[in-house]
This record gives structure tokens, C-alpha cells and sequence, in this order.
């Protein structure tokens, strides 16, 4: 059972702050989908393999970066390297 | 006027594209207020760019084979130097660095980009109901949503504002629009079509797809924008053919798959005109084959946690640091990122709390991966249907065009709107919603037909056939 709890919890999580009333909307409708969700219990999936890409249609190649001069451009960007990094200026 | 009327007009010297392109300006300036379809129009660019295509063929250059065709592109859809909000505010100041690839392939076909149309807050709807920018309405009745949620482009072609508009559709939001506006709404199978520069919501399920006033005015936009693209690496490498080239003269020797039990419930109404439609395809000469496919209905479940876990994913980069809105005066990091995260709406913010619910240690396994582990079983239903039949015909909607409001508090029924569509999404299908009939209220009604990805023209053939019936 989703409470509001778990609804603040999980905005939290996502760096989202919840008011009291949004969270009051959030914990019915999340329950109502959840209790749908709970249907797929119903789906035997113990023999089931996650594939990686969505479909067998696309196939896996290795990129090389054919434009070094580009490449080097980017590179030269950046003020300073270090063990290979790229380093950059702190934001905050 | 259709896209093939607009370019001949243009070939033959009949009207030139500024013509054109003033005429949908008009149109625009006229229908637009009453349906907010269009968020903002392109008046300056899109009158130069006819004027560039007029030179051209002053020049006796060869035109594209959308010569001046005013094409509306969805909010979501990246267009150099323009806006692209996604209707929200969290993008409210955002201006597209670079074009989408179907806006360059838009533009080299000689297409004119005349504005961008109004959404569901990024794309997270079915109504049009989301969008900052205001709700959008059905212009067959001005009381009732578009659907959403490419609402905002559904409602242009419907209205006659533009001939073609681009959509995204990531559980039904090109078709579902399509059928509630009667009009033609194709989503292509999942790959066909690059997503570079479309704004992301849900990475494995997200494609952009065309809105048109018939099938082949469809046909000949699709031809345009397929295609592997190397700066989406989800996009395949296979030849596009030409759509329009592909339409048979009847359907002799088409297999068309009827889904056990899928009209079991539906609207009375609506279950006639799929019967129907049945009947005008088994009359030019298809074949209608019973197919299982017995896991479909639980795709719209599958659909919800999959899509809001890679929503929660693909929007955590509005953080006011990479994307975003950036609030001031924030005390410190986590506050910081609250604040800028706030001007998220409702249902998006709600979308981003069920997917990092879902993906939550707790809960991962009994939701997340669950729904990835029924995904495959019904996408491995659908392949074993479409090994018996070529294509497969089903409702788009359970419903027609409800009532603007009349769906807020029960968003349940709304999510029940993508109940056909989604499937598609799910099993990366390609897609095609085609108007036929109305219903007692005189709304239009969507058929639909399923496809094996890479195989649009099998739908297309058939929604085109459909079409010619009607």
C-alpha cells in the first residue's frame, strides 16, 4: 500500500520538493496505478531474458573516432588535462 | 489542399509558395485563436524560406518533393533559433541550439516549418490538457480535447491550418490525436524515424511520427523523415521505400490479423466501425485471420511504470545546472535543485515520482523489472501474430473525443485513453490511426493498424485502402 510517505520519499529522490496538498493528490492516484501494476504478478516471467536493445533489428558496432582533428580541437578546449580527464571549472 | 495539389500547384506555376504559405498564414490567423493549436508562428522565417523555394524554381533548380509544403513541428521538436518548450515552463527560455534531423530533412525536402504546435507537458498526456500554454480544442467540436499529446498538431491539420504536422508518440500520441480529430496519425516502427534532437521523455519507446489530412499525404512526409541517422544510434540502417509507390491496386493476398477478445467491452459504437472496417477490407480481396495475442492487455500497465522510469531518468537533466530553469537565491545544493525543479506541472511531476518510485530498491524488481520482463513476452506475442498476417487491425480508442474537464479526477480513465495504442510502443510496432465513421455525436472515429517494424507500408497500404472505402 503507497502512503504519502512514499510519495515524499520519492520526491525527495527525484530532488522534487511536495507540498502537502500535491502529496495528498499523488498518494490515491499512485495507489490506484500501483494496484493495477500488481496484475503483472499474474504473468509467469521466471524463464524471461531482458534483451539489451529493444529490438534485433539493430545491430552493435564498435564507433572509432575517425576525425582527429576534430577530436583535437575539443581537446585543446578544455584549460587543462589530468590523468586523461577532461578538467573542468566547479559550478557550484 | 492536399501535399500533392500544394506541389504540383507550385510546378506548374499555378501558385507560387508564397502564395501558399500566406493562404495557411491566414488560416492560421484566422482558426487559431478559437483552437490554440499553434503556440507560436513562424510568420518571418516561413515567408522566407517560400520566397528561397520561389527562386529556386525561378533558377530552374530541381525542388524538393515537399516544395513548399507549410508543415507545423510539435513543441517538443528542435528547430535552430527557434523556441522549443514542450509546453512547459521549465523550458520557457529555452531556444534550440540546432535542428532536430527531421527538421533538416524537412527543410532539405523544401518543406516551410511554420510553427510550433501545442502539447501535453512534455508529451506526458492524452488530452492536451497538460500544456502551459492552454488547452487545445478538437476542432470537429470546440468543447471537446484534441487528445494529446500532439493535440496541438492534430488540431492544426484537422482545422485546415497546415496540411502535415510533426508528432511524437511514445504510447499513442500521434495516433490517439489522430482518431479524435479525424484525421491520419502514423507512428513508425521504433527506429525508422531518428529522435536526434527530439526532446526526450521515454527513451525506448519515444518515436516521432506524422499527422496528415489523408494516407498519402502521410506516406509521402514519412518517405521524407525515415531513415538511419548517425547521431541517433537507435535509428536502423535499411533502405526507406517509397511509400506511395508501395499501394496496391486492391489487397488480394493480405492476411489481416483480428485480435481475440480485443473488442470485448468496447464502446458499441466503435466496435461496429472496426466490424465494419473488417468487412470493406475483406471485400477489396484481404484475408481476415483470427490472431492471440494474449499479453496485450497488459501493456498499458507495462507502459506506465516503463515510461515514468525513463522519464524520471531523462528529466532528472532539469536541474537548472545542464537544463532547465535556474532558481535564484537557493540556500545551498539540495535546495538549490528543489527550487529549480518546482515549475514542473502536476502530472509530470507526478510521472517523475512513480518512475523513482518504481525504481526504488524496494520496489524494483516487483514493478520495474517486472514490466520490462512482460514487455518482452508481449512483444514475443505480437512476433508470433505477425508471422501469420501482415498486418494487424484494432481500435484506436476505446473512446471518441470526451469533453474538455470531463476526465481530471479519474486519471485512471485517462491512462485507459493509450489502452490500444500503447501496445504499439510497447512492442515497437509500427502504427497507423485512419478515421472511419462517427459516432452517434458525429466524432470521428479511428481504426488502427499494426505492423511489423521496417514494414510501414504494409499499414500505410492497408490504412490507404480503408481510406478509398470510407
Amino acid at each position: 500500500m503507497i502512503t504519502k510517505k512514499d510519495v515524499e520519499l520519492a520526491g525527495k529522490l527525484a530532488k522534487m520538493s511536495v507540498s502537502t496538498e500535491e502529496a495528498d493528490i499523488y498518494e490515491g492516484q499512485l495507489r490506484a496505478l500501483f494496484g493495477w501494476v500488481k496484475d503483472l504478478a499474474a504473468v509467469n516471467t521466471d524463464e524471461v531474458k531482458l534483451t539489451n536493445v529493444t529490438l534485433a533489428a539493430h545491430t552493435r558496432k564498435d564507433q572509432a573516432i575517425t576525425d582527429l582533428e576534430a577530436a583535437a580541437k575539443l581537446r585543446a578546449m578544455f584549460a587543462q588535462e589530468m590523468d586523461g580527464q577532461a578538467k573542468v571549472k566547479k559550478v557550484l | 489542399m492536399t501535399i500533392s495539389e500544394i506541389t504540383q500547384a507550385i510546378l506548374n506555376g499555378t501558385q507560387t509558395a508564397e502564395e501558399i504559405t500566406r493562404y495557411y498564414l491566414a488560416q492560421i490567423a484566422q482558426k487559431n485563436p478559437q483552437i490554440n493549436a499553434f503556440v507560436e508562428v513562424f510568420e518571418a522565417d516561413a515567408l522566407a524560406q517560400a520566397k528561397a523555394i520561389d527562386a529556386k524554381k525561378a533558377r530552374g533548380e530541381k525542388l524538393g518533393v515537399l516544395a513548399g509544403v507549410p508543415v507545423g513541428i510539435k513543441d517538443n521538436i528542435l528547430y535552430k533559433g527557434h523556441k522549443a518548450t514542450c509546453c512547459s515552463k521549465m523550458l520557457a527560455n529555452y531556444t534550440a541550439a540546432y535542428n532536430a534531423t527531421v527538421v533538416e530533412k524537412l527543410l532539405a525536402a523544401d518543406a516551410v516549418i511554420i510553427g510550433r504546435t501545442n502539447m501535453d507537458e512534455f508529451a506526458m498526456g492524452s488530452s492536451n490538457q497538460t500544456s502551459v500554454c492552454g488547452v487545445v480544442h478538437n476542432p470537429v467540436d470546440t468543447t471537446r480535447v484534441p487528445g494529446g499529446s500532439s493535440g496541438g498538431s492534430a488540431a492544426a491539420v484537422a482545422a485546415g491550418m497546415v496540411p502535415a504536422a510533426l508528432g511524437t508518440d511514445t504510447g499513442g500520441s500521434v495516433r490517439q490525436p489522430a482518431g479524435f480529430c479525424g484525421i491520419v496519425g502514423i507512428k513508425p516502427g521504433y527506429g525508422r524515424i531518428s529522435r536526434y534532437g527530439v526532446i526526450a521523455f521515454a527513451s525506448s519507446a519515444d518515436q516521432v511520427g506524422v499527422l496528415a489530412g489523408n494516407v498519402a499525404d502521410a506516406a509521402t512526409v514519412m518517405e521524407v523523415i525515415s531513415g538511419k541517422d548517425t547521431h541517433d544510434s537507435t535509428s536502423i540502417e535499411s533502405p526507406v521505400p517509397h511509400y506511395t509507390q508501395e499501394f496496391t491496386a486492391d489487397l488480394k493476398g493480405v492476411k489481416v490479423g483480428m485480435p481475440k477478445g480485443f473488442l470485448d467491452g468496447l464502446n458499441p459504437t466503435i466496435k461496429a466501425q472496426v466490424e465494419k472496417a473488417a468487412q470493406q477490407l475483406k471485400a477489396q480481396g484481404a484475408e481476415l485471420v483470427e490472431v492471440d495475442v494474449p499479453l496485450a492487455k497488459y501493456s498499458a500497465p507495462c507502459y506506465y511504470i516503463i515510461t515514468s522510469a525513463e522519464a524520471s531518468s531523462n528529466l532528472g537533466r532539469y536541474d537548472g545546472i545542464r537544463y532547465g530553469y535556474a532558481a535564484p537565491n537557493a540556500q545551498g545544493l539540495a535546495d538549490y535543485y528543489e527550487k529549480s525543479r518546482a515549475p514542473f506541472g502536476l502530472e509530470v511531476k507526478k510521472r517523475i515520482i512513480i518512475g523513482t518510485y518504481a525504481l526504488t530498491s524496494e520496489r524494483y524488481e516487483e514493478c520495474f523489472l517486472k514490466a520490462m520482463k512482460v514487455r518482452e513476452l508481449i512483444r514475443d506475442d505480437f512476433k508470433k501474430a505477425f508471422s501469420k498476417v501482415d498486418v494487424i487491425l484494432t481500435p484506436t480508442s476505446p473512446t471518441t473525443a470526451f469533453k474538455i474537464g470531463q476526465k481530471d479526477d479519474n486519471p485512471l480513465s485517462l491512462y485507459l485513453a493509450d489502452l490500444y495504442t500503447c501496445q504499439g510502443n510497447i512492442g515497437g510496432l509500427a502504427g497507423i490511426s485512419v478515421p472511419f465513421g462517427k459516432d452517434e455525436n458525429d466524432l470521428p472515429i479511428g481504426v488502427q493498424f499494426y505492423g511489423p517494424i521496417l514494414q510501414e507500408e504494409k499499414i500505410l497500404n492497408a490504412a490507404y485502402h480503408l481510406e478509398k472505402a470510407k
